[in-house]
């Protein structure tokens, strides 16, 4: 809701001086939630047909005639002709964005809803400005991805086993690697395993040596074999903060906590490393 | 104390011209002659010159990084592994931030700007080049489409809107941390973002009907005003347009008599066929820039093979995703600019490309000043920095270039003129290019020399026969009076300096703040507040701040 206040929705631009007024706000969900009652125009779809939902406003937006599809036919659960409207509506106004989360990226289709999603939003620019955004889901998400790309290239996914970094998601992603058990011991930060990764991922973590740098005690704390507690980012520790659409931020320290932060234990450690391995080389 | 004996140098600040001359490097920096003993290179039989100073490249910042996301086909083949003093990294065109410092330090440079920033996004770019070693860096500031400084403009009372002028553009680059003014296609992207078409010098640009001119002409009187250590940053209107000489003539026409750098004067040096193809105007081109000292230029210069085009004239990156087909990332940065992103190749069988890589060259071989023209590949636009050295064997051997030009669409030459200029560099006019006048441009006195009192930043090459692999391959690489680069090798790795302007009748970079009304509109339309804009001194720990004035 903060988002459709300060940015989305009610904010004031200098072109949008009646905010909200100034706006059409469409939402696109499987069930009414706050966002759906704020719209002007809720269309309730049904799960799993994102692809076809997409792929048919590209086919409007190209202008191709649907052979079959009749005005009430339904397509994703709602109305062709809601569709129609929807597309002449993405063509006519000045400046549109679309917002899209894991509703999209996790639902059937994946990847291609999301490869699918950009070629429309591409296609619309042939009339007017149209942008997407990816809302991700935790804190600094995007900041660890920016910084993981200036490093290695690749925002995710990143392997270093062969000295140099790859990149391939669904071989190299986290869930992969603990699924062929190639991982002999884990260092984890700034998430929770046990919260997020499937049960089978979480047993193999088990199973072999886990370091842990958090700052709350959850349910990886309670079998973790090392937990490291650091202060949480943003409050007792501070750095930059990459918000969804790339603006970085900085974020200030604001109360002294008596554990280090992520970065501070990680130098302790890898100096350590660098203690005991010393003699091999030094620059 | 490091001592360079016997070396043959290069140094055509101080009118050395290939004359054997030995060097002392102390503190960093060179000084004169001193008995005391030291480090000794014996650098008989080589060639000495300055630090590569790079004028305009594209290496670090939030549309870089994009850039890097959206193509991992530029990485996979292009990677080198960790080493004793290196870090790993991957890239071709798009190099990963530490290889990016290794490979031009590997090529004899240590001082590179990146050439285009949103101040919004300037905190990202100084994030990057804290990871990009080896080089001292800079950054320019882009306003040539920032809603505040159009707003300014319309204020009819002359002297009131110079003043505010000064102040805001001040603000800009104390807040983002900048060396230079930066100027893309003026108006045009703002215009674009209104799906409005393409703009010439008199469009008037909405909301405020500010036209390219009219930002032009005021940008280049304040950033004389403020006595910036360089001249105007400018990319003019109509990149890559066939035709496109009647603008970027006219625009040097409307700046004539200011000091005004333009950027990759190639892509803008555009003839145009009764049939609407491409033919070089690089002999006008080069007949105005002949004419007026005050201005200096990059080339640009087009290097066959893949690229990733970015650059913040987001219009011209749409219509180039629409005539190739290939994929296409954009931004738009709020009340600043935008940016695209598309990867592309350039093969010498197409004849548009062809003509391209001609007039690349010859604008290189008929700007008579060296000191007017700085070598780049506006990298990674028309090429990565890294083929350098073969444009390097380009200018110097005509019978090199004449093999390659058989090698292009046979039609080139109905188009170009490349094949008619029989010009060869001189190894002190390729030190103008690359070090030197890119030092004098940028007003760096620190820059592109050997004197003493200049950074400790040298090169020793081994002479070759083939400029390339001279070129390519220097035998040492010093910086700040380090040995950085052994036989091809990084010996070290540590941070370089980032050089910041501080604006005249500015005390300190904090100094700089925003009138009350424009600091209104920050509140009203920013997506964040004023007081998190400007780029803390965290983000800049090894900072050289330039006064001007
Ligand atoms: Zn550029």
């Amino acid at each position: 809701m903060r988002h459709l206040k300060r940015y989305s929705a009610l904010a004031k631009g200098l072109y949008t001086p009646e905010g909200r007024k100034d706006r059409k706000v469409v939402v696109i969900d499987v069930r009414p939630s706050p966002t759906s009652k704020n719209a002007d125009i809720f269309l309730q779809v049904t799960p799993g047909a994102d692809f076809e939902i997409v792929h048919v406003l590209r086919l409007l937006i190209a202008g191709k005639r649907l052979e079959g599809l009749e005005e009430e036919s339904l397509v994703g659960g709602v109305a062709f002709r809601q569709w129609q409207e929807l597309a002449e509506l993405m063509k006519a106004c000045r400046y549109g964005v679309v917002m899209f989360g894991i509703g999209l990226t996790q639902s059937r289709g994946k990847d291609l809803n999301a490869e699918e999603l950009n070629s429309l939003i591409i296609e619309l620019n042939a009339f007017t400005r149209f942008y997407a955004v990816a809302m991700r889901g935790h804190g600094n998400v995007n900041g660890s991805n920016q910084v993981l790309a200036w490093q290695t290239g690749y925002p995710l996914a990143v392997n270093f086993q062969r000295g140099y970094p790859r990149f391939n998601p669904g071989e190299f992603s986290v869930v992969d690697m603990l699924r062929r058990k190639e991982a002999d011991a884990a260092l984890i930060i700034a998430t929770d395993p046990s919260a997020h990764l499937p049960q089978s991922a979480v047993n193999y973590l088990k199973s072999i040596p886990t370091i842990y740098l958090e700052p709350h005690e959850n349910a990886t704390t309670t079998w973790a074999n090392v937990v490291i507690p650091v202060a949480p980012a943003g409050i007792g520790a501070g750095g930059t903060f990459y918000r969804m659409d790339n603006i970085p931020l900085q974020l200030k320290k604001l109360v002294d906590f008596a554990v280090p932060s992520d970065l501070e234990a990680l130098q302790g450690i890898k100096e350590e490393v660098l203690r005991l391995k010393r003699g091999e080389a030094a620059c | 104390m490091l001592k360079i004996i016997n070396g043959q140098v290069y140094d055509p600040k101080n009118g050395i011209n290939g004359v054997s001359k030995d060097l002392y490097i102390d503190g960093g920096r060179f000084v004169q002659p001193v008995q005391e003993a030291g480090e000794t290179i014996d650098a008989g039989g080589c060639i000495i010159m300055p630090g590569g100073v790079d004028i305009h490249s594209h290496i670090a910042g939030a549309k870089v990084n994009s850039a890097r996301i959206m193509c991992p086909e530029d990485h996979y083949d292009h990677f080198r592994a960790a080493a004793d003093c290196t870090r790993s990294g991957v890239g071709h065109t798009i190099p990963t931030t530490f290889l990016t410092g290794y490979e031009y330090a590997g090529l004899g440079y240590t001082t590179v700007f990146e050439a285009a920033v949103p101040p919004l996004e300037a905190r990202h770019a100084h994030e990057e080049l804290e990871d990009t070693p080896l080089v001292d860096t800079g950054i320019y500031t882009l306003m040539g489409n920032n809603t505040m400084i159009m707003k300014a403009l319309q204020e009819k009372d002359a002297a009131k809107r110079r003043e505010t002028l000064r102040s805001l553009v001040s603000w800009l680059l104390a807040s983002s941390k900048g060396y230079a003014i930066k100027v893309v296609n003026p108006g045009g992207v703002e215009s674009w973002k209104w799906s409005a078409g393409t703009v010439d010098l008199d469009t008037p640009v909405q909301p405020f009907g500010i036209s390219s001119r009219q930002i032009l002409t005021a940008l280049a009187e304040t950033n004389e005003d403020l006595k910036l250590p360089h001249a105007l940053h400018l990319h003019t209107n109509h990149l890559g347009d066939p035709g496109n000489v009647r603008t970027t003539l006219e625009t040097m026409k409307t700046l004539t008599g200011h000091r005004v750098h333009f950027t990759h004067l190639q892509f803008h040096s555009y003839g145009i066929t009764p049939k609407g193809g491409l033919k070089s105007a690089a002999p006008e081109i080069a007949e105005f820039m002949n004419a007026h000292p005050e201005f200096t230029c990059d080339a640009g210069q087009i290097v066959f093979g893949p690229v990733t085009t970015m650059t913040a004239d987001s219009p011209m990156q749409f219509h180039l995703h629409e005539t190739t087909g290939n994929k296409w990332g954009s931004f738009d940065v709020e009340m600043e600019t935008g940016s695209g992103i598309v990867p592309l190749r350039y093969r010498p069988s197409v004849l548009f490309n062809a003509s391209q890589w001609c007039i690349g060259l010859e604008l290189l071989l008929l700007i008579k000043n060296p000191w007017q023209i700085v070598l780049t590949t506006d990298h990674p636009n028309a090429g990565p920095f890294t083929a350098y050295p073969q444009i390097i064997r380009l200018l110097m051997d005509a019978d090199y270039r004449n093999s390659v030009i058989e090698t292009l669409h046979p039609k080139v030459g109905h188009y170009t003129h490349l094949k008619d200029l029989k010009r060869e560099y001189t190894l002190e006019e390729i030190a103008i290019i690359t070090r030197s006048g890119p030092a004098k441009a940028l007003g760096l006195s620190n820059k592109g020399h050997l004197g003493p009192g200049a950074d400790g930043d040298l090169v020793i090459y081994q002479p070759h026969k083939d400029k390339e692999k001279m070129f390519a391959s220097p035998v040492y690489v010093i910086k700040d009076g380090r040995i950085i680069v052994r036989d091809g090798i990084a010996r070290q790795s540590f941070g370089g300096k980032r050089l910041v302007a501080l604006p005249y009748g500015l005390k300190d970079l904090a100094d700089g703040s925003l009138s009350q009304e424009l600091a209104q509109d920050f509140a009203d339309y920013y997506s964040i507040s004023l007081r998190n804009f400007a780029v803390q001194y965290d983000y800049l720990p090894r900072m050289e701040v330039i006064s001007c004035g």
